[in-house]
């Protein structure tokens, strides 16, 4: 009943990290040309080959068309009006969390994000991530005793060059996409991560994103290696202030897993969505690929879709290793004028590898949900096996709900199964439970939590939660 | 690409009709279908410019039907032979469309069409002349099993186009066989009406013979309470492309479609299935299988459309596929577009080869390994063959088909 109660707790709640934080903030002008991308590197005190990748990436971008394909309705995102780069205004550098403005922590703990490390009870690392820049990070001790590297990218760029040089742009290389190089060309800072061989992550490492500017966009890049015999989850959360205007978020995270290594990444993203009439909202754009180089290694992407206006995410796997498995697992919830286009792309490369996609979509109001995947045997993919599962929901007569899976074969030694089906919410149920004395929307609640259970299950624990409380909190007023 | 080419600069209009005239002027500005469109990315493009490769031709060669007819009662037609149709009996009445008729209907299909969804259609129609247009009107009960003949004349590019009414309360048998000569293309269009209550079982049977291709599309509207049944192969052509555009126009109408494609050697078919429902309580099972052996790429897409007004629709697609080489390749794409909140919608895709547990167990009881392949192929084959209407039993389908492999 825990659960339940949760659900009860918070289905009267509005956005409630609407939020601004008022403080001063360092941002340069709007506008993106070669010498910003120079001032972003120069105020970051970069190596050259950064500068190099970035301006490589920049002139790929230059080319480039904005994609279609997804038939997403939004306006024409304007790439000159946007600020690339605002940080909040600190004295010098920081080296302890007491010299970090107590209005940014504050924010946090609004958030609900503990930082201060004597607060912290759980056992989770935390990567702060404000605007452009990250805040701190927590819990460092502790990992270097293991010798995991937790940073923010920003300072793994000055201290572990060798590492960055080596692997950022390896899964994701600048020319892949169009927002791909646009990260590539201008991200400003995220989170790193280095799991030394045969380490297992002593505890859970987390991100937490927060845009608090309306008019710069937020482009964060996250890397993650995880060396032979080592494992690591890693949590990512993220909430942005209300505003009018639509805010871009472009994203890249690269994962590498070497021999017998496995990454966990999850997801809570509740950008704001903009309001009821569709007014504000973040555009959220992001590349995310996992490279399974290593023999038995695993990468498993398990991810809550709330928030934003647009969603345009693919979560994919490349599996290289032989034996290497990749999982997909998904709830996207759009009401209102949302829209998502999500998915995942398992790309077999390797012999016997494997991969399992569950994919849940809840389309509410007058919103937009579509699952768009891929997956692919290569010629060399031999004994290999794929299961997709893809369910939506349909709440109202207004909302849609597709499914594009495209499925391709090159390998006769291989299996690929996908099934999707849709649904409503059951009248006989939601009979059954209002008989019993339970409420019309927590009725829907329960029945929407019971729709996800496949996913939730895969989150990690207080993400699990959080993911409960925000799919009632979504929906209030979306049902009867 | 000659053909693209006379398109381009057509001027002697003088001798076409007025819908060839619309489909040419449609076709003008850009005479080919974009490549990078979702239904034409995955087209071979040698594989294509050879289907237009060859000259068209309005005239065909003499054609002898491969295949004795079986009764006297079966009704069987060849499209451009020169004939008038018209057979009153007391039951039932099967009548040629007029000029009149055909021209308003095909007009009024070719106002909503779309360069790259009608592509084959647009073709088609601008190139068929008076002499390869067979339109019928079909009222009445108890009508004999119908089979209509469509080919290719070798070295050459034909155009034959079907228009079939099916009247009210009016239930047929159909045989569509296409048959694609050496060295040579063929360009079937079919439009089928189904009024109320009508119901077809409709067949299509594609093959061809040494580099023979096919661009064959069927375009069938159902009003209420009709019912329709599709039973569909394709095997042996170097390029072939099967598309289907299902409208429920009133919903309340009943769909049914089991397809098979068999490519062998490098030959590439691709089915292409577009199902609208535009009222409620439509009903849609498709099942859709390939083969794919030696160098082949075989490709299949459905979408299921279906808008707010279609509510308790109920659809299912399956796509099921074997693949049986190491080069070649089969692509799927079964794709839900779903606004309606009371529906039952679902989709299902496998690729994969022959049960080797299966296998296992005959060769255990004694059956070789070509002989326990057969059996397998057989079942596989079989699902789709037994709803074939007309040529089931005596055309040995699944015995030329078994022998192919």
């Amino acid at each position: 009943m825990g659960n339940e109660n949760l659900v009860k707790d918070v289905v009267k709640e509005p956005y409630k990290y609407g939020f601004v934080t008022d403080i001063e903030t360092e941002k340069i002008e709007k506008g993106l040309n070669e010498d910003i991308i120079k001032l972003i590197s120069q105020k970051k005190e970069e190596p050259k080959f950064l500068l190099d990748f970035r301006l490589k990436a920049f002139k790929k971008w230059q080319k480039m068309k904005e994609p279609d394909w997804a038939a997403l309705g939004y306006k024409k995102i304007d790439y000159q009006d946007i600020s690339y780069y605002s940080a909040p205004k600190q004295k010098e550098k920081i080296s302890s969390l007491d010299e970090v403005d107590p209005k940014l922590l504050e924010t946090f703990d609004k958030l609900g994000i503990p930082l201060t490390e004597q607060k912290k009870l759980t056992n989770v690392a935390v990567d702060a991530v404000f605007d452009s820049v990250s805040i701190a990070t927590t819990f460092r001790k502790e990992l270097a005793e293991h010798g995991v590297i937790f940073c923010s990218i920003s300072e793994a760029v000055k201290n572990h060059g060798d590492l960055i040089e080596k692997y950022l742009g390896t899964v994701v290389p600048a020319s892949d996409n169009y927002f791909a190089a646009l990260n590539s060309a201008v991200f400003s800072d995220g989170s790193f991560v280095y799991i030394p061989k045969g380490v297992t992550c002593p505890m859970d490492l987390s991100s937490y994103f927060r845009i608090n500017s309306g008019d710069s966009g937020q482009f964060e890049r996250t890397l993650i290696i995880a060396e032979e015999s080592s494992s690591v989850s890693y949590l990512e959360g993220c909430t942005a202030p209300m505003f009018d205007t639509n805010t871009l978020h472009a994203a890249v995270v690269e994962l590498i897993a070497l021999d017998d290594a496995s990454i966990k990444y999850s997801t809570v993203q509740n950008w704001y969505a903009g309001d009821e009439e569709g007014i504000g909202g973040i555009f959220n754009f992001v590349t995310k690929r996992g490279k399974c180089l290593g023999k038995r290694s695993k990468i498993s992407w398990s991810q809550v879709e709330t928030g934003s206006a647009i969603t345009w995410k693919y979560p994919s796997c490349l599996l290289l290793g032989e034996e290497s498995v990749g999982e997909f697992y998904s709830v996207a919830l759009t009401n209102n004028l949302q829209q998502a286009d999500t998915g995942t792309k398992m790309i077999h490369i390797g012999p016997k590898t494997k991969s399992t996609i569950v994919s849940k979509g809840i389309s509410a109001g007058k919103s937009k949900n579509s699952y768009r995947g891929l997956v692919k045997m290569g010629t060399k993919a031999t004994g290999s096996r794929n299961y997709s599962q893809c369910d939506s929901m349909l709440i109202g007569d207004q909302a849609s709900a597709n499914t594009f899976p495209y499925i391709k074969s090159q390998q006769p030694n291989s299996e690929i199964e996908h099934e999707a089906s849709t649904c409503r919410i059951s009248e006989d149920q939601l009979f059954y439970l209002q008989s019993r004395g339970i409420e019309f929307e927590e009725a829907v609640s329960m029945m929407v939590s019971g729709f996800c259970r496949d996913v939730f299950n895969q989150l990690p624990m207080e993400f699990a939660a959080e993911a409960d409380k925000l799919l009632a909190l979504k929906l209030e007023g979306s049902v009867g | 690409m000659e053909i693209i080419e006379k398109i381009k600069t057509n001027k002697s209009t003088d001798n076409l009709t007025e819908i060839q005239k619309i489909c040419l002027h449609k076709l003008q500005s850009s005479p080919l279908p974009n490549p990078k469109s979702e239904l034409w990315r995955l087209s071979n493009k040698s594989k294509f410019s050879n289907f237009l490769d060859y000259s068209f031709n309005e005239i065909d060669s003499k054609f002898d039907i491969p295949y004795p007819k079986n009764s006297q009662s079966t009704i069987r037609l060849i499209i451009g032979e020169n004939c008038l149709i018209k057979l009153i009996e007391k039951n039932y009445s099967i009548r040629q469309l007029s000029e009149d008729e055909l021209h308003k209907y095909i007009k009024e299909q070719i106002s909503g069409f779309n360069q790259n969804e009608n592509w084959c259609d647009l073709l088609n129609l601008s190139l068929s002349s008076k002499n390869n247009i067979l339109g019928l009107k079909i009222n009445g009960s108890k009508i004999p099993p119908i089979e209509i003949f469509s080919h290719s004349s070798s070295d050459s590019l034909n155009a034959k186009t079907l228009v079939i009414f099916l009247e009210k309360n009016c239930d047929i048998e159909l045989l569509q066989v296409n048959l694609g000569r050496e060295n040579s293309s063929l360009s079937q269009s079919t439009f089928f009406c189904l009024k109320e209550n009508s119901s077809v079982n409709h067949g299509v049977v594609s093959f061809g013979e040494n580099r023979s291709n096919l661009l064959n599309s069927l375009n069938v509207i159902q009003q209420k309470n009709s019912v329709y049944n599709l039973g569909s192969l394709h095997f042996k052509f170097n390029y072939a492309r099967f598309e289907i555009s299902i409208k429920q126009s009133a919903g309340n109408a009943k769909t049914n479609i089991k397809g098979m494609q068999i490519t062998k050697k490098d030959e590439q078919i691709s089915t292409y299935t577009k199902i609208e429902f535009n009222g409620p309580n439509g009903f849609l099972d498709q099942i859709n299988k390939s083969l794919a052996d030696d160098k082949s790429h075989a490709i299949f897409e459905g979408s299921i459309i279906v808008p707010k007004i279609a509510q308790r629709t109920d659809a299912s697609q399956l796509s099921r596929n074997l693949l049986l080489s190491n080069f070649a390749q089969i692509d799927t794409k079964p794709q839900l577009e779903i606004i309606a909140d009371d529906v039952k919608c679902k989709h299902g895709a496998t690729i994969s080869q022959l049960n080797e547990d299966e296998l296992f167990y005959m060769r255990t009881r004694g059956i070789t390994l070509t002989e326990a392949n057969k059996l397998q192929l057989s079942s596989y084959f079989q699902e789709i063959i037994s709803f074939i209407p007309v040529s089931k039993d005596r055309w040995d389908l699944l015995d030329k088909l078994l022998n192919e492999n």
